[in-house]
């Protein structure tokens, strides 16, 4: 039915080539009834553009006939996903790695490392517990949260900072003729003259901005957004939500302070955790205290003492480099 | 030195490839660590220079190596994926039963198919990709491809459409410069 003809004709519009893509989701799924297996043959039939459509669904899918064709297809198909899954984790490393001049760390062995060397192969990296603050050339500042890593790959045009792990809080210097941009692997930041603090969390990015303004463009819809200062927004790869006030506690780490405004005690220790590097558990039945206040998280006995202190927890340490946290027994 | 933007295309590959094509290998074998593939990578990077000139022209020696590197980054991380592909795969077939194993010629078209794809997938998150290749390449159901990724079947059905949309846009820019490609392919 494919015919030559189509050539000739105009390209199909983005939202018929996006029909044909759903519908060759839905028809391979194995979920498809018989109903949908009719309606798309209308839809097929419908016109011609509809028709042209397919044609590229059916070359993309010969692409993958001697895949599908081998006797240890499997086999293939997990090599690629696993390299798929190396790479995603390497990406943002690699890509930082390799503007560094003169540095032969990358060689094959290099590349065959797994990710627990990740950190310590970026330009800038800390260790747990430790927050540090970076100069860069053109007077920006940089502080870096414990357990993060960032690149910096600073251009004639452009400057550029690449965030593997971690936080990092930026107060940029001006330069009106290289822009200020920072990467994630969920998409970038342009900075409009100002500090803010972008997040690196599992699923996505969080920016505060304390000044100034940022625009965000994710990395899979390009979709943009400025944040105006006072504000903060997450977005993953696909979309930003919506942006609420700025959280203190983005910015006051960088002073070495954690601010806690109302939040359940297991997301405070969670972040104490960066800047601890023993072993911190917390019992299930203290994990929803509500903790308010200022800690000094690079005194993690200072702070644990001040907890202490307010909620009706005990510590218990049961041996150098473990504590515990627990609810106090009533007496 | 390079000359300034006046210079043919021609004349300026070949001062560049003069002044420049002895620091690029150093350069590529401080990265790969191999002195045949520094030598094939350096190559390549000029040829793909003749094909392709800068678009605003070289003007001076530091621009002109600046656009090299790029150049050679980029195609360093080529070639380690394609390594890594290769190698990931070889891993996984020598834990095939000996029965199954195919021959030395169907390997290498599994291979070069797997390594097409993964070009045309380059800039896809690594869970969609994974998702469409299971789909597609083991005719494997939206459930089955679930359980494997720990996602929904909703998310494997959403990766699917998204990745062939893709797929069908690269197609579509792909034929649109060659329109030559459909005779034989169709």
């Amino acid at each position: 039915m494919m015919e030559q003809d189509h050539a000739q004709l105009t390209e199909p519009s983005y939202q018929v080539m996006e029909q044909a893509a759903e519908w060759f989701a839905l028809l391979r799924s194995g979920e498809a009834t018989a109903a949908q297996q009719l309606a798309w043959q209308q839809w097929l039939q419908a016109s011609v553009e509809h028709q042209r459509a397919w044609f590229y669904v059916e070359r993309i899918g010969q692409r993958f006939e001697p895949i599908q064709v081998s006797p240890v297809r499997s086999a293939a198909v997990s090599a690629f996903c696993q390299v798929q899954n190396q790479q995603a984790r390497r990406r943002q490393v690699l890509r930082g790695l390799l503007v560094l001049s003169g540095s032969s760390l990358l060689g094959w062995a290099g590349w065959q490392q797994t990710t627990q060397f990740r950190l310590p192969m970026a330009d800038y990296h800390t260790a747990t517990g430790e927050i540090r603050m970076l100069a860069l050339q053109d007077g920006t500042h940089v502080w870096l949260n414990a357990l993060s890593a960032v690149n910096e790959q600073y251009q004639p045009h452009q400057r550029q900072l690449t965030l593997v792990s971690g936080e990092m809080l930026v107060q940029t210097a001006p330069d009106p003729s290289r822009q200020f941009i920072v990467t994630t692997p969920y998409g970038q930041l342009r900075a409009l003259g100002t500090r803010f603090s972008v997040r690196l969390e599992d699923h996505h990015v969080l920016v505060a901005v304390y000044d100034g303004a940022v625009e965000i463009q994710t990395a899979w819809h390009g979709t943009t957004q400025i944040i105006p200062a006072g504000s903060q927004a997450r977005f993953t790869d696909e979309r930003i939500f919506s942006a609420e006030p700025a959280d203190p506690a983005r910015e006051a780490w960088s002073r070495g302070i954690l601010i806690a405004q109302d939040i359940p005690l297991t997301e405070l220790i969670t972040e104490l955790r960066r800047y601890y590097s023993g072993h911190l558990s917390l019992s299930p039945d203290a994990a929803e205290l509500r903790v308010f206040g200022s800690y000094p998280v690079t005194d993690i006995e200072q702070t644990l003492s001040m907890l202490e202190s307010v909620l009706p927890i005990q510590i218990q340490v049961p041996f150098p480099g473990w504590k515990r946290i627990r609810l106090k027994r009533s007496t | 030195m390079v000359k300034g933007s006046g210079q043919t295309a021609q004349g300026c590959i070949e001062y560049l490839y003069a002044d420049h094509h002895g620091w690029l290998k150093a350069w590529l074998l401080r990265r790969l660590g191999n002195s045949s593939d520094a030598a094939d990578l350096t190559q390549d990077v000029f040829v793909r220079l003749i094909l392709r000139p800068a678009p605003k022209g070289l003007n001076s020696s530091g621009e002109a190596r600046a656009y090299l590197r790029r150049m050679a980054n980029g195609m360093c991380i080529d070639l380690w994926r394609r390594r890594s592909l290769e190698q990931a795969w070889l891993e996984s077939l020598a834990h095939q039963p000996e029965a199954l194993m195919p021959s030395a010629e169907q390997q290498v078209m599994v291979l070069q198919a797997l390594q097409e794809i993964d070009q045309l997938l380059l800039s896809l998150p690594a869970k969609a990709a994974s998702a469409f290749v299971m789909a597609v390449g083991c005719e494997m159901s939206d459930r089955e491809v679930a359980e494997e990724l720990g996602i929904s079947t909703r998310m494997v059905r959403k990766h699917v459409a998204r990745v062939m949309l893709h797929c069908m846009q690269l197609e579509a820019r792909h034929l649109a410069a060659d329109p030559g490609i459909l005779r034989v392919g169709s």
